[in-house]
């Protein structure tokens, strides 16, 4: 008995240093960052070893305060209040959606959704030209407007797909038995079925917080002044072509960057891993 | 039915909060005036702008000015044409050796001079730069010039003779050929300049000092042959077969020219090519001591100019042209703001700026550098139109000879058509 | 009786529609009504500042033959063959990686749920402008391979990677299976799904491990591996920001890491020439469209997609 037990734990411990040690392989360059982050800028490059013979949080401190005129304090505000909203609205409207094409009935259902299908094939670049003329007629330019909106209107067809999968997933009776009990439409997708389809919605939640934050050529096309500059933005505004980059600010406000995302997704991986597989996806 | 008028209040109530959101940061406060300057840059340039701009709020309470910094000249450019496409550029547009391109766009400041602008007391050269076809459509920042700087403390170092600051060509490759003599492996005596991201200023340059001009916008002409750039093509080339600028893979790697990925700054190369306003930049970024030497060939030939750095130009459809005249008044002729500014635009065109000094030790070379060096130039030649692309294609024709793909001939041959077809664009 | 039973149909119909109603919208003014916007431009010469000019199929042209004015624009067919020499390489190198790692990060150890977020994080770097400096550090002359590589194997004469025409490409593909996050997790929430029950009853038959893996996990997996591939595909195609900042903007050396997507920012935002660059975009279109089209047909018989109930 305690033999297999201790062959076990052999085996249990061999694939954790196996982990490890490829982890630390691929982590490698993020380490990097993070040591380089804490060197003062001028052995950032001369020092090639990750530990920094000369630890200081200048680069912190400078970086924070940004370009001067607005720190990054203002950055991470933009980037959160973009990104929460943009997740949010993704979860109603895609799960509406969604709702609507796994349970309702209507006619031409099928060739509206094949059109939903087709849309996660478009290249953005098709749209994007247009959309910047639509939107600065409107005169939503220099806004988080353009960034946003196009949420509430559903248009990631990838996360509509997603939820159409999960709810397939959830037994109809529940619905029928509902619906015998004098439930709305509505109310059948807000009080039976949303409830059930929590891990999606987490998912849902997720990707979308981490993909608005990291869409670069949106912010940089709508944002035009500093105060509006999300951070990745911001980032880039460490980096000039014709005088001195900040490279210690710039690592230590890319590490800082990546610690939100890394919480969000720490803290919430047992639902999407379960959101996902829940969907079905293998048919 | 009422399921229905849920789902669609509810998609109404969150457009308007979102609406709400965004736009209520944009209500301005009555009573100032706020300009918009749309400019480049990053780190010192940024910091030293700032303090202007506080300045002169400071003067002027009920006037706000808002920076819109871009990281690069690129950037800048991508921004401020989507937005002038929109109908909302910003007040102050930095431009420029592309003015021409925005001539359309911009006020003609001939009428403020003597009202919200003084024009007297900026260099004639520097209003002549900044005027189409009568019309004064930017004024200077300043005056640059194109340089080579190398690290003197390196040639200190590995007992090599200090650079004339004027030689010839022959001259120039001996001095390479003797630094070489004495350089470690790996650093190499001058940077690769064909294949620096604004590679077209050395070939300017070039074809200056070879007699052919690149552009004149007077009969839309090019005076260069596939010839003249092949002979170009053949120096850089036997410099490299030489070991006098580095081969073209390693030579790839230090392309940007800016402070980091400056080959000279990274210890890996004694000469490289700037803009003289750039040294304090240069200068902040090494420990090593920096300077300038002239291109070769410009005192037999004058090949040198000295064209404006940038250039203020104000937004034709502007709501506050009058405030925004006066603050480029303030930032051009103000000698407080001009010690503040140093050379970092361009070496003042104004006298009064000029008299006021700078809050920058480097600026000194700047100025020795000019004294040596203005007189060795000549007009500028007008820009060749596309300016970015001739950029970009210029440098791709370069490399290609560099990496051994096709000959200089056929390089020359490539380069010519190229003029001729942005020429016609 | 049949009056308002098809009063009630309508009724109906109108009530589920109002659920589709945001997608609706969304799809005609942020997408249909765009993309013909933009394919009108795509036979314009459009330089953003002056309203476009009807030149026919000219764009067209000069991409693939040229006219009699313009030659034939060799870049374009580069940043063709640049992309798909990218997506055919990082793609699949990608999907393995993500399946390996997946299948560990299946196991059951204690400290898994942070191993996972770590496995996660080079994904979370996205595109940052950090990345540019930290390839550099890795790919460059004197970088970091080349210590290794010199020190470790006592290798000589090492290429500057990252700055070297036949190299650059892969040090993209490089950062593109790297960051390896995404089809990642839907393979593990796949490989969950899978009952455990097979396992067990295989191994009771005698199968060792990889007999397993080829008889129950493939097969199991194959309709996220084809998802996954598709998805992978589609967005390697449009794969813009990292090219982006590892070269500077420039698609060097010599256009060896010039994307599609960054050639077609370049010509609509560098050189102003916006129609030429909504009439990439629709060419991007169609091959997308076209690979996903014989993706599926390929695949026939493995996936039960489907919009009907």
């Amino acid at each position: 008995m305690s033999k297999r037990k201790t062959t076990q734990r052999i085996n249990s411990l061999i694939l954790n240093l196996f982990i490890i040690a490829l982890g630390v392989g691929m982590l490698y360059p993020i380490l990097w960052l993070i040591g380089a982050s804490f060197k003062p800028s001028n052995q950032i490059f001369t020092q090639a070893s990750i530990f920094p013979k000369t630890f200081t949080l200048d680069n912190y401190v400078a970086g924070w305060k940004g370009i001067g005129i607005v720190g990054f304090g203002t950055f991470f505000k933009n980037s959160f209040v973009i990104c929460i909203i943009s997740a949010f609205a993704n979860a109603i409207f895609c799960s509406i959606t969604a709702y609507a094409f796994a349970r309702l009935q209507f006619k031409g259902k099928n060739i509206w959704f094949a059109i939903m299908m087709l849309t996660l094939m478009l290249p953005s670049h098709v749209t994007t030209i247009p959309r910047y003329i639509m939107f600065r007629r409107v005169g939503w330019i220099n806004t988080f407007l353009p960034i946003v909106v196009p949420k509430f209107f559903a248009t990631d067809a990838f996360f509509i797909f997603l939820l159409v999968q999960f709810i397939r997933g959830l037994p109809k009776d529940i619905d029928e038995s509902a619906i015998i009990d004098g439930c709305s439409k509505f109310g059948v997708y807000s009080r039976i079925l949303m409830p059930l389809t929590v891990p999606a919605l987490i998912t849902t939640l997720l990707f979308s917080f981490l993909w608005t934050w990291d869409d670069f050529f949106n912010q940089l096309l709508y944002l035009t002044s500093p105060h509006k500059y999300t951070v990745p933005m911001g980032l880039r505004l460490f980096l000039d072509s014709s005088g001195i980059s900040f490279w210690g600010p710039m690592f230590a406000m890319s590490v800082l960057s990546l610690i939100p995302a890394f919480i969000l997704f720490f803290s919430l991986q047992k639902y999407f891993v379960r959101g996902i597989a829940t969907t079905g996806i293998k048919g | 039915m009422k399921n229905t008028l849920l789902v669609l209040l509810l998609a109404i109530l969150s457009v308007s909060f979102v609406f709400g959101a965004g736009t209520k940061e944009d209500a301005a406060a009555s009573g100032t005036t706020t300009i918009r300057w749309a400019y480049w840059g990053s780190g010192q340039r940024v910091e030293i702008s700032q303090k202007a701009i506080d300045l002169y709020q400071s003067r002027h309470p009920n006037i706000k000015v808002n920076p819109e910094v871009s990281g690069g000249a690129g950037d800048h450019f991508v921004k401020v044409d989507t937005q002038l496409a929109g109908g909302d550029g910003p007040d102050i547009i930095q431009v420029g050796g592309n003015i021409p391109d925005y001539a359309d766009v911009l006020l003609d400041i001939f009428p403020f001079d003597g009202k919200a602008i003084n024009l007297s007391v900026i260099d004639p050269s520097a209003i002549d730069s900044g005027t189409i076809a009568g019309r004064l459509v930017g004024i200077s920042t300043g005056v640059n010039m194109p340089a080579l700087v190398y690290n003197k403390s390196m040639v200190e170092r590995i007992g090599a003779p200090l650079p004339k600051i004027t030689m010839n060509y022959d001259e120039f490759k001996d001095y390479l050929r003797v630094l070489k003599s004495k350089l470690p492996a790996g650093v190499y005596p001058m940077q690769d300049i064909g294949v620096l991201s604004s590679n077209s200023t050395p070939f300017g340059y070039w074809t200056r000092y070879n007699g052919t001009p690149l552009y004149d916008a007077s009969d839309k002409s090019t005076a260069v042959r596939p010839q003249d750039a092949q002979r170009y093509l053949e120096l850089f080339d036997g410099y490299r077969k030489e070991g006098l600028i580095p081969p073209a893979d390693i030579a790839a790697g230090y392309a940007e020219n800016n402070a980091d990925t400056s080959m000279v700054i990274a210890g890996k190369a004694v000469i490289g090519f700037i803009w003289t306003n750039q040294l304090s930049g240069y200068q902040a970024a090494t420990t090593d001591e920096l300077d300038f030497i002239e291109m070769p060939g410009a005192a037999e030939t004058n090949a040198l100019w000295q064209p404006p750095s940038q250039f203020y130009a104000v937004n034709k459809d502007s709501k506050n042209i009058e405030e925004t005249v006066k603050f480029i008044d303030f930032l051009v002729n103000d000698p407080e703001a001009a010690f503040i500014l140093g050379s970092d635009r361009g070496t003042p065109a104004s006298s009064t700026a000029r008299s006021a000094g700078s809050a920058f030790a480097a600026d000194q070379k700047v100025i020795n550098y000019m004294n040596v060096a203005g007189p060795h130039s000549s007009a500028e030649t007008d820009h060749v139109p596309n300016d970015t692309e001739f950029n970009s294609t210029l440098y791709l024709i370069y490399q290609r000879v560099a990496f051994g793909q096709i000959t200089p001939a056929q390089g020359g041959q490539q380069i010519y058509e190229l003029l001729l077809r942005l020429i016609g664009k | 009786m049949k009056n308002l039973r098809r009063k009630r149909v309508l009724l109906d119909n109108l009530s589920s529609y109002a659920f589709l109603a945001p997608w609706l919208i969304g799809f005609f003014l942020l997408t249909l009504y765009p993309m013909f916007y933009s394919l009108y431009l795509s036979f314009t010469k459009f330089n953003i500042r002056t309203p476009p000019q009807w030149i026919g199929w000219s764009n067209y042209l000069v991409m693939f033959k040229g006219t009699e004015t313009l030659p034939r624009d060799d870049r374009f067919v580069n940043s063709m063959m640049v992309t798909f020499k990218y997506v055919f390489t990082s793609v699949p190198l990608k999907l393995v990686f993500a399946l390996i790692v997946a299948m560990l990060m299946n196991k059951k150890l204690k400290l898994i749920p942070l191993y996972r977020a770590l496995y996660y994080i080079p994904t979370l770097l996205g595109g940052s402008v950090a990345i540019a400096v930290l390839w550099r550090r890795l790919f460059a002359a004197d970088g970091l391979l080349n210590m290794i590589l010199n020190s470790v194997f006592g290798l000589e004469n090492l290429p500057a990677w990252i700055s070297n025409p036949q190299y650059a490409l892969s040090t993209l593909v490089v950062l593109g299976v790297w960051q390896f996050g995404s089809p990642m997790i839907i393979f593990l929430a796949g490989l969950q799904q899978i009952p455990r029950e097979y396992y067990e009853a295989s191994s009771v038959d005698g199968a060792g491990p990889i007999r397993q893996f080829f008889a129950i996990t493939l097969p199991s997996l194959s309709p996220i591996i084809f998802f996954n591939f598709v998805m992978q595909m589609i967005s390697a195609f449009q794969s813009f920001t990292q090219a982006f900042i590892v070269s500077g903007g420039s698609g060097g050396p010599l256009d060896s890491t010039m994307f599609y997507s960054l050639y077609l920012y370049i010509k609509g935002f560098g050189f102003s020439e916006m129609g030429y660059a909504a009439a990439m975009a629709w060419i991007l279109l169609i091959i997308i469209a076209s690979l996903t089209a014989i993706s599926f047909r390929a695949s026939g018989t493995l996936v039960s997609y489907g919009s009907g109930e």
